[in-house]
C-alpha cells in the first residue's frame, strides 16, 4: 500500500492535542449542595495539584483517536497498484465489422473493454475508436469511466468490413507527446485486410466465438424479356447440412417461399420469378430459428426504374467519348435524347440536365475565360475527391487549355493555377467542365480514363430521382442536394437523418438495408433523391478468427501496466460511520462519559 | 405566619396520639406509666402502712384473708419534645422552611390538645449545641412558640446526637420526641438510637427534590455547604445511578434505624405543600387523630 499524499499522515499528530485535552484537568463548575456524602462514591479521583490527571480511556476517546487516524489516512489518499494492460493513454480499437455480430463476439469485446475501463484511474486516459468500414473516434482522452463505458455501449456491429489498419492509424493519431500510448485492438481479425507487419505498442484481444450460420448473400433482379426473375445466393457456414427456408417479399408483402438444401460449408444459388414493378423493394429473408449472425439473414434490392441510362453527345464528338460511354456499364449512347448531356466543343447549349462540357466555345456562368495556356501538365488532383478514387492523373499532359477563373466551381484537377477539370452546377444540374479538348491531351490514352469517365457519369447521374445504387454496407452514399435544400436520409429502420445542405456524402451506412435520400426544399416540397442498397459483406459471414501480430513497441515488454486504486472513499465512508456512532454514543448513551 | 388559618382550623379538630405511656408532672388526658386517681381500675397490691383505708378491697380480704389495695390508672399530660435541625444543610431548597412549618403544625396540635410541647433547635446561637424554645402547655402559648420558630435560621453546624441527648437526658418527664431533620450528619445513626425513650416518637426526614432527583450535567465540583468538603464529579448516567443507590441505602437505613428505636419514620419532600402532605401521612399512620 502506498500514499499519494504521505505528508497528510502528519494530521495524525492531532491525536497529541486530543490526549492532552483529555489529560488536562477540566475546569469544574462549583455547586453548593446540602451534603456531599451521597456523592462520594462518584468522586473522580483528582487529588494532584498538577493541572493534569491520569488519562482515562473512554469509548469516546478511543473513537475520537480512531477518527483522527482515519481522517489522516483518508487525507494521505492510500492506494494500491494493480496490474493492467492499460497504459497512461490507451486507445480501444473495437471492431464493429459484420463478423463481430457472429455469436457474442461484439458483446464479449464490449464487456472486455468495459472491464478494462474499470481500471481507469487518475492519470490514465482512454480513447475509443469504432473500427467499422469508416473508422471514427468515438471518444478521445477520457478520464471518466462512465464516459468510456457509454461510448463502448453505443457500438453496434454493422454489415461492413472493418478497416483495421485505418482504425489503428486513427488511434495512433490520438497519441499525445506527454504520455505513451498503447493501442488495444478488440477484434476477431475477420476476413478484412489487417496489417501484416507487427503493430507496435499494441495488444490484440481476439474473440474466437464461432457458431453455425447461414448467410443470405446476394440478390439480383433481372427484368429483361418481360419476366422479372430473382437470383439469390445462400451460403451455409456450418459443419452440417441444412435446409434453408427463404421468404421473398415485394414491398413488404410475402410473394414467394423457397427451400434451399445446403451441404456443409456450401454455397447455392436459387432463382425465382416474381411479380414486381420497377421501383419495388424486394427482400429475401431467411426464416426459422436465429442463427449465429442475425445481420446476414436478409438481403434487399430495389428494381431500378430503367436499367439503361442514355448519354447524348453534342458538338464535334470523338471516338474516345463513344468508346467511353459504351464501356461504362449501364450507359448507352442516344443521339436524339439522353439522361446526360455531353458537349464536346462547339456552342454551349441550354443546360436542362446533367452535363459534361468539354471545352465549349463559350464558358457558362461562374467561369470567366481569361485566356488560353499551352503545354500544361496536371500537377494537382484533389485528395479524397470521390470521382478521383483510383484515378491517377500524374501523367496527364494538355497541349492547350482554357484559363478560367472559377466562381462557385470546384477545380479537382489543376496545373498550377490553371484549372483543368472542374465540378459545379448550372440551374441546379450537375456539370463537369473540362478546360481542354480531349484530342489535345493524352487523357484518352491514360489507364485512368475509363475509370474517370465512369466516375464522372455516375456523379452526373447521381442526382437522378430513383437512381438505385448498390454497395457493401459501410459504403458512403454520394449526395448532391439542389441549392437551398436539405438532404434527408431515411435509414433502414425507418428513422431519418437530416443532413446539412452542403453534405457531399453520407457514410453511416454500416447497417444493411435500403437508404432513401430525399431533398427537403425550403418551401416545404420534397423531391426524391438516390436510393442506396447496402448489403452485408458476404466475406464477413463465417469469417475466420485471426490474430493480429503486435509488438510492445518502445515500452519494456516485461513492465506491466499499473492502475492506481484509491481507498480514500472507503476510508471516508468508515470515518462517517464512526462519526455517526460517536454522535449516537454521545447523545444517547451518556454513561460512556460524555461531558456537557 | 407559619400556619394558615385554614390549616389551624383543621388542626383544632385533631390531636397527637402517643404510642406509649407518658410520664409528666401534671395530670392530663394521656395514659401515664404511674398509678393515679382515675376511674379506670389498674391492679392490686398488698397494703402497706400509710395507705388510704378507702382503697382496701374488703371482699378480697374476706375471701382470701389478705389485705389488698385497689390501684387505678393515672392520666397525665403529653410532654412532647420537638427537635428541629437548623444546620446549614437545611438552608437549601426550602428544606428549613418546610421543617419549621411541620414543627409549627405539630406544636400547634400539641398545644391545642392541652399538652406540653418543648421545642429545641440545633445548633444554637453563640456556639451552643441547642437553642431551647419556649415550652407551652396550652394553646395560649402558641403565639410565643410560633414567634420563636419564626426566628430560627438554618446556619452553622452542630452534631445531632449531643443535641438530642441534651433534650432528653435528665428530664423527669417521659413523652414522645419528634425529630425534623435531613439527617445529613456524620453521626445520624447514633442520633436516632438516642431517641429511644420508650414513649414513641417520630422522625420526619426532610429532603428536597434536588436531592431526591438531582439533575446535574457536566463536570462539577460539589461543595458541602455545611461541612465545606468538595467532591468532583463528571455527570453521567453511571454517576447518577451510583448516587441514587447511595440515596436509597441512606433512606432505607434511616427508616430501619428509626423503627428500631420505636419511632415512626416519614420521608418528607420539601415544598410548599409539604405540611399538608405530612399531615395526611401522620393521620394515616395514626400518630395524629
Amino acid at each position: 500500500m502506498n500514499f499519494l499524499v504521505p505528508a497528510a499522515l502528519g494530521v495524525a499528530a492531532l491525536a497529541g492535542p486530543l490526549l492532552i485535552l483529555y489529560m488536562l484537568r477540566s475546569r469544574r463548575r462549583q455547586l453548593d449542595v446540602t451534603s456531599t456524602r451521597l456523592w462520594e462514591a462518584s468522586d473522580v479521583q483528582v487529588t494532584s495539584a498538577v493541572p493534569w490527571s491520569r488519562l482515562r480511556w473512554t469509548a469516546l476517546l478511543i473513537l475520537q483517536l480512531l477518527a483522527i487516524g482515519l481522517f489522516a489516512f483518508a487525507l494521505a489518499r492510500p492506494f494500491f497498484s494493480q496490474q493492467t494492460v492499460l497504459g497512461p493513454h490507451s486507445v480501444f480499437v473495437i471492431d464493429t465489422s459484420g463478423s463481430m455480430a457472429e455469436g457474442d463476439r461484439l458483446d464479449q469485446a464490449k464487456a472486455e473493454a468495459a472491464d478494462l475501463a474499470s481500471d481507469l484511474s487518475e492519470g490514465n486516459l482512454i480513447s475509443v475508436v469504432d473500427a467499422g468500414p469508416h473508422p471514427r473516434v468515438l471518444l478521445g482522452h477520457a478520464r471518466e469511466q462512465d464516459d468510456v463505458v457509454a461510448a463502448i455501449e453505443s457500438l453496434r456491429a454493422g454489415g461492413g468490413e472493418a478497416d483495421l489498419s485505418e482504425a489503428i492509424r486513427l488511434g495512433r493519431g490520438l497519441a499525445t507527446p506527454d504520455r505513451p500510448t498503447n493501442v488495444i485492438v478488440f477484434s476477431d481479425g475477420g476476413e478484412a485486410p489487417i496489417p501484416e507487419e507487427p503493430v507496435a505498442g499494441a495488444k490484440h484481444i481476439a474473440f474466437h466465438d464461432i457458431v453455425d450460420d447461414v448467410a443470405v448473400e446476394t440478390l439480383t433482379i433481372d427484368a429483361t424479356g418481360g419476366v422479372t426473375r430473382g437470383l439469390v445466393s445462400v451460403a451455409n457456414h456450418s459443419g452440417s447440412e441444412t435446409t434453408v427456408e427463404l421468404t421473398v417479399t415485394v414491398d413488404g408483402i410475402p410473394s414467394t417461399r423457397l427451400e434451399v438444401a445446403l451441404e456443409a460449408n456450401q454455397h447455392a444459388v436459387e432463382t425465382f420469378e416474381l411479380d414486381a414493378a420497377a421501383g419495388s423493394e424486394v427482400m429475401v429473408e431467411r426464416m426459422g430459428e436465429p442463427d449465429g449472425n442475425p445481420l446476414d439473414d436478409r438481403v434487399w434490392t430495389v428494381i431500378d426504374e430503367d436499367a439503361a441510362r442514355y448519354v447524348r453527345v453534342l458538338g464535334e464528338g470523338s471516338p474516345y467519348l463513344a468508346a467511353l460511354v459504351s464501356a461504362t456499364e449501364g450507359y448507352e449512347l442516344d443521339f436524339d435524347d439522353g439522361d446526360v448531356l455531353v458537349v464536346d466543343r462547339g456552342p454551349l447549349p441550354t443546360i436542362d440536365r446533367p452535363a459534361w462540357l468539354i471545352r465549349p466555345d463559350t464558358t457558362p456562368d461562374g467561369l470567366e475565360l481569361t485566356g488560353l495556356v499551352e503545354n500544361v501538365p496536371a500537377t494537382f488532383q484533389a485528395p479524397g475527391e470521390p470521382v478521383l478514387d483510383n484515378v491517377d492523373l500524374s501523367k496527364l499532359a494538355v497541349a492547350e487549355a482554357q484559363n478560367v477563373s472559377p466562381r462557385g466551381w470546384s477545380p479537382i484537377v489543376r496545373s498550377g493555377d490553371v484549372p483543368l477539370i472542374l465540378l459545379g452546377s448550372i440551374d441546379g444540374h450537375r456539370v463537369v467542365y473540362f478546360t481542354f479538348d480531349l484530342t489535345h491531351s493524352n487523357l484518352p490514352v491514360q489507364v485512368s480514363f475509363p475509370i474517370l469517365g465512369a466516375a464522372l457519369l455516375h456523379w452526373l447521374d447521381g442526382e437522378a430521382p430513383g437512381t438505385v445504387g448498390s454497395g457493401p454496407a459501410g459504403e458512403p452514399i454520394i449526395i448532391s442536394a439542389p441549392e437551398g435544400s436539405e438532404p434527408v436520409v431515411t435509414m433502414p429502420d425507418g428513422s431519418t437523418r437530416t443532413l446539412a445542405s452542403d453534405t457531399a456524402s453520407f457514410a453511416d451506412t454500416s447497417e444493411p438495408g435500403i437508404y432513401r435520400v430525399t431533398y427537403a426544399q425550403s418551401d416545404g416540397t420534397v423531391t426524391p433523391g438516390p436510393i442506396a442498397v447496402r448489403s452485408f459483406v458476404a466475406t464477413e459471414a463465417g469469417a475466420p478468427v485471426r490474430d493480429l501480430v503486435t509488438s510492445s513497441g518502445d515500452s519494456d515488454p516485461e513492465e506491466p501496466g499499473t492502475v492506481v486504486r484509491e481507498w480514500g472513499p472507503w476510508v471516508l465512508a468508515a470515518l462517517l460511520a464512526m462519526l455517526a456512532v460517536e454522535w449516537w454514543i454521545g447523545h444517547q448513551r451518556p454513561w460512556l462519559g460524555r461531558t456537557a | 405566619m407559619l400556619l394558615s388559618p385554614e390549616l389551624r382550623s383543621r388542626l383544632d379538630r385533631l390531636s397527637v396520639s402517643p404510642r406509649g405511656r407518658v410520664q409528666a408532672l401534671w395530670s392530663g388526658g394521656h395514659a401515664s406509666v404511674r398509678k393515679g386517681e382515675s376511674l379506670d381500675f389498674a391492679d392490686y397490691r398488698p397494703y402497706v402502712a400509710g395507705d388510704d383505708f378507702r382503697k382496701i378491697d374488703h371482699n378480697l380480704w374476706a375471701r382470701l384473708g389478705q389485705v389488698l389495695i385497689r390501684q387505678y390508672e393515672a392520666e397525665e399530660e403529653l410532654p412532647l419534645r420537638l427537635a428541629i435541625d437548623s444546620s446549614a444543610s437545611m438552608s437549601l431548597h426550602g428544606k428549613h422552611e418546610t421543617a419549621l412549618q411541620i414543627a409549627a403544625m405539630i406544636a400547634y396540635l400539641t398545644l391545642s390538645g392541652g399538652d406540653r410541647v418543648q421545642p429545641v433547635s440545633t445548633p444554637g446561637s453563640a456556639g451552643k449545641v441547642v437553642a431551647i424554645g419556649p415550652a407551652g402547655r396550652h394553646i395560649s402559648a402558641w403565639p410565643v412558640v410560633e414567634r420563636w420558630l419564626e426566628t430560627l435560621e438554618a446556619a452553622g453546624r452542630a452534631p445531632l446526637s449531643p443535641a438530642i441527648r441534651s433534650l432528653i437526658g435528665g428530664s423527669p418527664t417521659r413523652g414522645p420526641v419528634v425529630l425534623i431533620s435531613d439527617l445529613f450528619d456524620d453521626e445520624w445513626e447514633r442520633a436516632l438510637d438516642s431517641l429511644f425513650v420508650g414513649a414513641g416518637g417520630l422522625v420526619l426526614h426532610v429532603l428536597a427534590r434536588e436531592e431526591l432527583s438531582p439533575e446535574f450535567a457536566g463536570d462539577l465540583r460539589l461543595r458541602d455547604i455545611e461541612m465545606g468538603s468538595v467532591v468532583d464529579i463528571s455527570t453521567s448516567e453511571q454517576v447518577l445511578s451510583t448516587y441514587r443507590t447511595s440515596l436509597d441505602q441512606f433512606v432505607t437505613s434511616a427508616a430501619s434505624r428509626a423503627r428500631r428505636a420505636g419511632l415512626d419514620y416519614l420521608l418528607v419532600e420539601a415544598g410548599d405543600d409539604a405540611a399538608e402532605t405530612a399531615l395526611r401521612a401522620l393521620l394515616s399512620a395514626g400518630v395524629v387523630r
